[in-house]
This record gives structure tokens, C-alpha cells and sequence, in this order.
């Protein structure tokens, strides 16, 4: 069965709590919070999730930079894309 | 002076011994290894079938008029072909200068300027890099990786204190700048890579690191042929764990971040990650916090910490496996002369490399009687291990292993109309630009949401850079930072005072 996007949104928390380490917040990571600036991501923080995301939700990112990824909708938006396909 | 010939067994000591320059080494290892694999990039390739490649490019080389002496850049990401390009300049005798495939092409054509390049082998998918820097610099040979000759073409006897390569480093200043390294500083960095721990030849590595940063270059690749092993070429590191789960490694090189990343993973999905065949990972290039050391030996992997720079070609200190104190960098590996002045590191040494290429201003700064200033301040304990504990130098080490330059960041945080000075620094392991904001341009325009307006400039910027530049807390102060009597933003008054 698809996954709603709130599904989807509450099992990359969990992914976004390790990535971001003892500074998460989750009040934060809403949907247009900024990966860098809002949720303290480093470029192996983004290594992390793109890591965990393929595995938690068993898709294949495509050759993406990691730049291509501003705000925590725009990770959301890829995997729902992902998922449908 | 520690012997460390008491942490590995005696054959296996026996082993490590002195070559005088890359190809001394390369001729042995193709001698000693023929037929077991030396690398893996898509196709594995045996030391003897990567030898007669290399041969051919070397050759190729020649035709194309390139002579002992001449600097050949490299633009290529982690590849076989890089390997090769490496290999087939040193052991001509002509000095590689590793540019990082991020540069851009205004940087590319600068950079073979300033390094007199005769000739830049690149990879195809970076060629509109090299485009302009051949448009502009009409006597500049590029040359495509594939390049190949079947003329014979032996390796060159060149002597210990010929220019190898030219790696780029921070270094003191923040600055980007050409770090110089002969023969023997590179081959001294690799055996400097063996000392400590028992599993040292016919190994498997995993490259994640790029290949032009020295710990890529010299504690990976060139420490991986030295030993006669086989080195898996990660090409998207995304994919490492993907890839190490075929490959099983038995040794990692790992910067501080990637070791946390690999352990988190580990323990979000219940299962050692990086694989049941590994036994070391050598991890440096930034503090390593001691906690990864002991939750690494709970999946029996020896984590070793140890300290190096650009400038002395790999590690000068490391843990021997037998007896790790997870918050020290370990001894000072023999060969290293050191002092401890005013708590700053002090080095010479045969790995210690001649000189930035070019800069007699920062060579000024960076030496003292012929000793090298590290800028990192340590203590040493009565055992003899040394500890890091804090740094003199402007340049900002990330646990990723990034160098990042304040000075650099600040020039582009400085160019948004309604900054009039800031501060970057390093904050719990993140980057943070403090802001003091122009506030008569603030109101001339209107700006209500202060901080909004920040943030959105600086993600603007962060857009333009590369990920491990990009500043990740914005700070609006709302009084002045604390200046020197010049005006100067005393840098580490202020960024303490924050810490």
C-alpha cells in the first residue's frame, strides 16, 4: 500500500534525529525548514539521510548532488516521487 | 624516540622499509605482487596489468613532450585513471599536481598558471573545466585520461629530493595553497602509514577519501601499493556500505565524521556496517572524539587515532593497536624530529614537505630555523603520547576532514549589502557566521524579519558553495564584535566567547 506523505514524514524523523545528533529539535523539522541552516545538517549529515532514506524506504536515489536538496519538503517530495514510480 | 617495531610482528616489520622514491617502490611492488589485485574501479586490476597501463600513459607522456621536471596537473574524481595519471608522471620524474575535481574552471586556469603547468590529464566529465583554462592558456597540453602509447618507456632512477607532487592544504592561514612534497617526504608519509598495528600487508582497502588530499593519496592509495594490497574505489560514497558489503575491507581510512556516520548507521539498523572482515580503522584529519574508539571495539575493530598534515606528507603521530588512549594521538613516529614551543607543535623530518609552491610570504610565516610551525597546540604525557589541544592557526578543521577558510566565507557573507562585518566560525562541530548587520540599509529597506532576511541570504550563498563550506547557524549580534586597537575583529575572542 502507498504510504501517505505524513507516514513518510514521521519515519524520516527518525532518520533526521540521527543525522542531526544531540542538537535535533524536532519542533523544527517541519516541511519548509532549511536542511543547512535550520536543522544543523553537514554535508555528512545529508550523506546520512540520503544513506538511511534508501534503506528505510527501499528506493535508489538517482545521481543527485546533494546540493539538490534545500528543504526537508524537497527530500519528502523525492521519496513520494520514488515511491510512486 | 617510541620503537614501534614491538606492535607488529617481526616479519611483517621487517618489511617496512625505505624507498627513495615513488617508482623504487611501484618497481618493487609489481615485482613482489604481480598477479594480486592492486585496485578496483569497476574492472580489477592486477599490479602487473595496472603496471603495463601505466607504462603506456608514461610513455604517452613522453610523446607528448613531457620531461623529468615538468608539472602535470590532474583533474580527475577518484579512479583507476587517476591512479595511473599518478603513477605514469612520478614515475617519470615529473611532478603531479592534484587539482580537486570541485575547483572551478577560473580556478583550474589559475592554478595552471600559477604551477607553470606543461600539461593537465583530465577526466572527460570535467572537461568544460579545462575548456577555458585552454582557451586562456594556449600553451597548456590537455591531455584525456585515456591516453596510451605502446612505445617502450622505462621508470626514470630519480633521486629522493626530486620534486613528487603538489598537494592543496589550508594550511596556517586559511589560504589555499600548493604543498610540496618530494620522493622521499611521500615515501617516508607511506611507511609512516604502517607503523602500530599487525595487519599491515596484503590488505583490503576502501577509498573514500579523494585522491588530493593526502590522506586519500598517501595513507590510501600509495600505502595500499606499498603493501601490496587491493584498493576498492568507492565512486559515490553513498553507495560505500552498498559496496564495502561486496568488497569486506579489512582496513579503513576514515575521517572522524565518517567513522560516527558508519557507527550511527550501525546501530539505526542493528548491524556493523562496515562489514565483519574489518580490523583498523586509521582515523584522523580532525579530532576524533575517544568515545568512537570504544564503541568500535565493541565490533572488534581497532579505531586508531592519530595526527598528520598536508605538510608532512600523512601522520607524524599514531596509536599502536596494542595501546590505544582514545583521547591522545599517539606517538610521534620515528624519523620525526619535534619540539614543543610556547605549547605549539614544532616539526622537521624527511616526510616534511619543501615549501607552498610559490609563497615566500606564507613559507615566511610558516617557518622558524628551519622547523615547521604547525599552528596546533599539544601536550605530551609522560608515556610519551601526545595530545592535541587546541590550534593557533585560523583555519577551520571540520570532523569531516574539510579544511574550511573563515577568511574565505567572510569575503562572501561580506558582499551582502546589509552586512557590515561577521565572524565565521566552528560551533559544535557545525559552521556558524555571525552577523553584524549595516542597520541603516536594514531600514532603508524596510527589512522587518531581521533574521529571516539573513538566513535567506546566507542559504543563498551556502547554494553557491560546496557542501562542507556551507555555514549551518546564522547569529545576528546586535553589539559590535570585540576589536583590536586596528579595528580587526579579534577572531578568537570573539568565536570563544560564543563556544
Amino acid at each position: 500500500m502507498q504510504m501517505t506523505r505524513n507516514e513518510i514524514a514521521e519515519k524520516l524523523k527518525d532518520v533526521f534525529k540521527m543525522a542531526v545528533g544531540s542538537a535535533y529539535d524536532e519542533e523544527k523539522c517541519t516541511e519548509d525548514a532549511n536542511l543547512v541552516t535550520d536543522l544543523g545538517l553537514s554535508s555528512v549529515g545529508i550523506l546520512y539521510i540520503v544513506i538511511a532514506v534508501e534503506e528505510f524506504f527501499g528506493i535508489q536515489f538517482d545521481d543527485v548532488g546533494f546540493g539538490d536538496f534545500r528543504l526537508v519538503g524537497d527530500v519528502l517530495d523525492y521519496i513520494e516521487k520514488k515511491l510512486a514510480q | 624516540m617510541v620503537d614501534f617495531r614491538k606492535y607488529t610482528d617481526e616479519n611483517t616489520f621487517a618489511k617496512i622499509v625505505d624507498y627513495k622514491s615513488v617508482g623504487e617502490m611501484w618497481k618493487n611492488s609489481v615485482a613482489s605482487y604481480p598477479d594480486d589485485v592492486a585496485i578496483v574501479d569497476g574492472e580489477a586490476l592486477t599490479y602487473k596489468q595496472l603496471d603495463e597501463q601505466v607504462c603506456k600513459m608514461r610513455a604517452a607522456l613522453q610523446e607528448k613532450g613531457i620531461v623529468a621536471g615538468d608539472n602535470v596537473g590532474i583533474l580527475m574524481p577518484n579512479s583507476t585513471a587517476f591512479a595511473k595519471a599518478f603513477l605514469a608522471i612520478t614515475t617519470l620524474g615529473a611532478v603531479a599536481v592534484l587539482l580537486p575535481a570541485h575547483l572551478d574552471a577560473m580556478t583550474v586556469f589559475g592554478c595552471s598558471m600559477k604551477f607553470g603547468l606543461k600539461a593537465l590529464i583530465y577526466a572527460p566529465a570535467l572537461q568544460e573545466k579545462t575548456a577555458f583554462a585552454a582557451e586562456k592558456n594556449p600553451r597548456l597540453i590537455l591531455l584525456d585520461e585515456t591516453i596510451s602509447s605502446d612505445k617502450p618507456s622505462e621508470i626514470a632512477d630519480v633521486d629522493g629530493s626530486a620534486p613528487c607532487c603538489v598537494l592543496f592544504t589550508g594550511g596556517t592561514t586559511g589560504r589555499s595553497k600548493g604543498v610540496l612534497l618530494s620522493h622521499s617526504a611521500t615515501m617516508r608519509g607511506v611507511k609512516n602509514g604502517c607503523y602500530g598495528y599487525q595487519h599491515v600487508f596484503g590488505q583490503r582497502y576502501f577509498l573514500v577519501l579523494p585522491l588530493t588530499h593526502v590522506f586519500g593519496l598517501v595513507r590510501n592509495l600509495l600505502t595500499n601499493f606499498y603493501t601490496g594490497s587491493a584498493i576498492y574505489i568507492c565512486r559515490n560514497t553513498k553507495d560505500m556500505f552498498k559496496e564495502i558489503a561486496v568488497f569486506k575491507p579489512t582496513i579503513m581510512v576514515l575521517v572522524p565524521a565518517l567513522a560516527e556516520m558508519a557507527l550511527n548507521l550501525s546501530k539505526q539498523f542493528g548491524r556493523n556496517m562496515l562489514g565483519a572482515d574489518l580490523k583498523t580503522i586509521i582515523c584522523g584529519a580532525a579530532a576524533v572524539a575517544p568515545y568512537l574508539v570504544r564503541e568500535y571495539d565493541k565490533f572488534g575493530v581497532a579505531l586508531l587515532p592519530g595526527y598528520g598534515l598536508t605538510e608532512s606528507a600523512n601522520l607524524v603521530s599514531g596509536n599502536p593497536e596494542a595501546l590505544r588512549k582514545a583521547d591522545s594521538v599517539g606517538y610521534i613516529y620515528e624519523g620525526m624530529e619535534y619540539k614543543i614551543v610556547d605549547g605549539e607543535l614544532w616539526l622537521k623530518g624527511v616526510n616534511m614537505m619543501d615549501g607552498y609552491v610559490g609563497e615566500p610570504e606564507e613559507n615566511a610565516i610558516a617557518y622558524e630555523d628551519g622547523w615547521f610551525k604547525t599552528g596546533d597546540l599539544v601536550r605530551m604525557d609522560e608515556e610519551g603520547f601526545l595530545y592535541i589541544t587546541g590550534r593557533k592557526k585560523e583555519i577551520i578543521v571540520l570532523s569531516n576532514g574539510e579544511n574550511v577558510s573563515p577568511a574565505e566565507l567572510e569575503t562572501k557573507f561580506g558582499m551582502i549589502d546589509t552586512v557590515q562585518d561577521c565572524l565565521v566560525y566552528e560551533t559544535d562541530g557545525v559552521l556558524a557566521v555571525e552577523i553584524l548587520p549595516r542597520m541603516a540599509v536594514v531600514k532603508a529597506l524596510a527589512i522587518e524579519d531581521v533574521e529571516g532576511h539573513f538566513k535567506a541570504k546566507v542559504n543563498e550563498i551556502n547554494e553557491t558553495l560546496p557542501a562542507f563550506m556551507r555555514v549551518n547557524k546564522v547569529i545576528i549580534r546586535t553589539t559590535d564584535f570585540v576589536r583590536s586597537p586596528s579595528m580587526k575583529i579579534v577572531r578568537n575572542q570573539n568565536a570563544n566567547d560564543k563556544k
